[in-house]
């Protein structure tokens, strides 16, 4: 996790067990946190609470196995922000920790830009050379997946997974996909921007920019 | 049968039984010592008058009453002894025929026989013995009568808080988290029932407990390294140098993690559906979730050109929206997967059943087994085998019923609700 977050240009610290997750909240803030609820030595839960309790505003992720809805439920009560189940895959968690904080640190409002294309995430809208593109829903979420993972092989089954989530396993006939992929290069060379999206055979894709 | 009416049934044709047994005794017990009164009175009369004989040698003067009185005759038989008779004599002033009791005995009085017959009227003994008859027949009716009220009123008294317990027990759930706790009473057979109750349930609540934690943990611990190895295969994909295919064989091993996730993910399911985890307590629009699954599948379908056709109703269940979102989630994902390109699927929600047909690929699913968990098809990729399992599992929570039917060459999933 550590590693591949730090590839896409985080600043990551980590640590293994609840004491020493308490000393770092302590001592600094973070824009994201991302918590597994089952830690040696306590419950990530505890730890949502003690953040509450002294008024940090850290984005937190909660991760765990358990799919029970209680823990779902009252992670969100006490305030967590998002919650991810294991196993994922690091491309959704590198989404959900960019949107976290891109609504912390900027109230949603950022503009994302790779390129010549220019991702209004609040409006859910994209422009390239200043003009508006018209993208469905699906392509949006797409195109941000692929652009906030920039550089990175992203495979089938991630985008499947994130696109249609985890009860869908139709989607792992990976034509969507293709098609998706494919509608967007149109609406992107259209406008007049540049085609970066790389597929790697057999893999997934690559959303290459410099 | 209510346990009062079973116990009060025996009770009261034991308790008219025992009185009319006693009744008829104590009958024959009054009668038998009232005629030997009788009897002593007639005997003591002919005491009396043997007596007034042997020292007067004459007869005596009789005193004859409306009850009792004494005839004499001269006579040459002579008795042996004394002889009891029963006979009976019309009496004017009451106009009814009275029997009487008789001694005859005979005299001998200066050498002359005479017959003496004493008379006592049986009127007034059988008076009493009505009386008292009437007496007792009035008290065993009270009796009975009260008996029975006070029954039925201390009874329904005494079992109330057994009807307490089983209310509270009909409550009770053991996913409500606790054991139950049922409150001590002054009765100890009741006492012994809750004491009992709270035990067992309490017992049950930990079985329950160490389960549900055990699967808990084991999927947080079986999931766990299936999070590292898609991790790991994440950041392996990055590597530029490697070759294709290397690439394809970490792929093969991301797609088996997959599955592997996605079966346990749904054994759980079925586990958690199965040891009724879910409370289908939550009011759950129908309509909307089948409408909003197609939504969340527009592109799916628009790729394959599928047609959907939907007749909904509006409808609102008593259900787990999480379940119901499962159930409709499953039914539309196989229907999407398993029609042809070009192909129909229709849709048809009422008030009574939900149906779910779509173009067939192949010929017919065997009946028997498609809700069989591990069931696969030969043409069904790359399932878990497990949807329908679940699909059927929620509706049997539910009190649903699913059936399969292959009809024009369609699939047809039909759930009847609730009758």
């Amino acid at each position: 996790m550590v590693e591949f977050l730090s590839a896409s240009g985080y600043l990551c610290e980590s640590v293994l067990n609840f004491k020493d997750a308490v000393e770092k909240i302590e001592v600094y803030d973070y824009d994201c946190i991302v918590l597994d609820i089952m830690l040696p030595g306590g419950s990530g839960l505890q730890i949502l609470q003690y953040l509450k309790e002294n008024h940090k505003t850290d984005g937190v992720i909660i991760i765990s196995a358990k799919d029970s809805l209680e823990d779902k439920i009252s992670g969100i009560e006490l305030g967590a922000d998002d919650y991810l189940t294991k196993p994922f895959h690091l491309s959704e968690l590198s989404v959900r920790v960019a949107a976290i904080i891109r609504r912390n640190k900027f109230q949603g409002r950022a503009i994302i830009s790779a390129g010549e294309i220019e991702v209004d995430t609040m409006g859910k809208s994209i422009s390239i050379h200043h003009q508006n593109v018209e993208l469905t829903q699906k392509e949006f979420q797409l195109l941000l997946f692929l652009i906030i993972n920039k550089n990175k092989v992203i495979s089938k089954n991630a985008i499947a997974e994130h696109l249609w989530g985890d009860d869908m396993d139709i989607a792992s006939n990976f034509d969507f996909i293709y098609a998706h992929i494919k509608n967007l290069r149109k609406k992107i060379i259209a406008a007049g921007g540049e085609d970066r999206i790389r597929s790697i055979y057999g893999v997934g894709y690559k959303m290459q920019l410099p | 049968m209510k346990l009062f009416t079973k116990y009060n049934r025996v009770n009261i044709t034991a308790t008219i039984f025992t009185f009319v047994l006693g009744s008829i005794a104590f009958y024959f017990v009054l009668d038998y010592v009232l005629t030997r009164q009788l009897k002593e009175t007639l005997r003591s009369e002919q005491f009396e008058i043997i007596h007034f004989v042997e020292e007067h040698h004459a007869l005596p003067e009789i005193q004859n009453t409306r009850h009792q009185w004494i005839t004499v005759e001269r006579s040459t038989e002579i008795l042996p002894r004394p002889k009891f008779k029963n006979s009976s004599f019309y009496n004017e002033k009451e106009k009814e025929n009275e029997s009487i009791k008789q001694l005859l005995f005979s005299i001998n009085v200066a050498g002359q026989n005479y017959l003496i017959t004493v008379n006592k009227s049986e009127a007034e003994t059988e008076d009493l013995l009505k009386l008292i008859i009437l007496v007792t027949i009035g008290m065993i009716a009270l009796i009975l009568l009260f008996n029975y009220l006070i029954n039925r009123n201390l009874i329904n008294r005494l079992w109330q808080p057994f009807y307490t317990t089983i209310d509270e027990i009909k409550e009770y759930h053991v996913s409500n988290r606790q054991p139950l706790q049922l409150s001590k009473l002054p009765i100890d057979e009741l006492d012994l029932l809750n004491d009992s109750l709270n035990k067992m349930t309490q017992s049950i609540y930990k079985d329950y407990a160490a389960l549900k934690s055990f699967t808990e943990n084991a999927s947080h611990e079986m999931q766990t390294p299936l999070a590292v190895i898609r991790s790991r295969i994440d950041l392996l994909l990055q590597q530029s140098e490697l070759k294709e295919q290397s690439l394809q064989q970490i792929l093969s091993i991301e797609d088996a993690a997959q599955r592997l996730s996605k079966l346990h993910q749904s054994l759980l399911l079925l586990t958690k559906i199965e040891n009724k985890q879910f409370l289908l307590n939550e009011s759950v629009d129908i309509k909307k979730i089948i409408l909003e699954k197609i939504e969340e599948r527009e592109d799916l379908i628009e790729t394959k050109q599928l047609k959907i056709e939907t007749n909904c109703t509006d409808l609102t269940l008593h259900f787990h929206q999480h379940l119901a979102e499962i159930l409709f989630n499953n039914l539309l994902n196989n229907s999407i997967k398993y029609t042809p390109a070009n192909g129909l699927i229709y849709i048809e929600l009422t008030e009574s059943f939900v149906c779910f047909s779509n173009d067939a690929m192949n010929g017919p699913l065997e009946e028997g087994r498609v809700f069989q968990r591990f069931y696969k098809p030969s043409d069904s990729g790359e399932g878990t085998g497990l949807g329908l399992a679940i699909i059927k599992e929620i509706c049997h929570l539910a009190g649903f019923d699913i059936v399969y039917s292959f009809t024009g060459h369609q699939h047809i999933f039909k759930i009847q609700f609730k009758s």
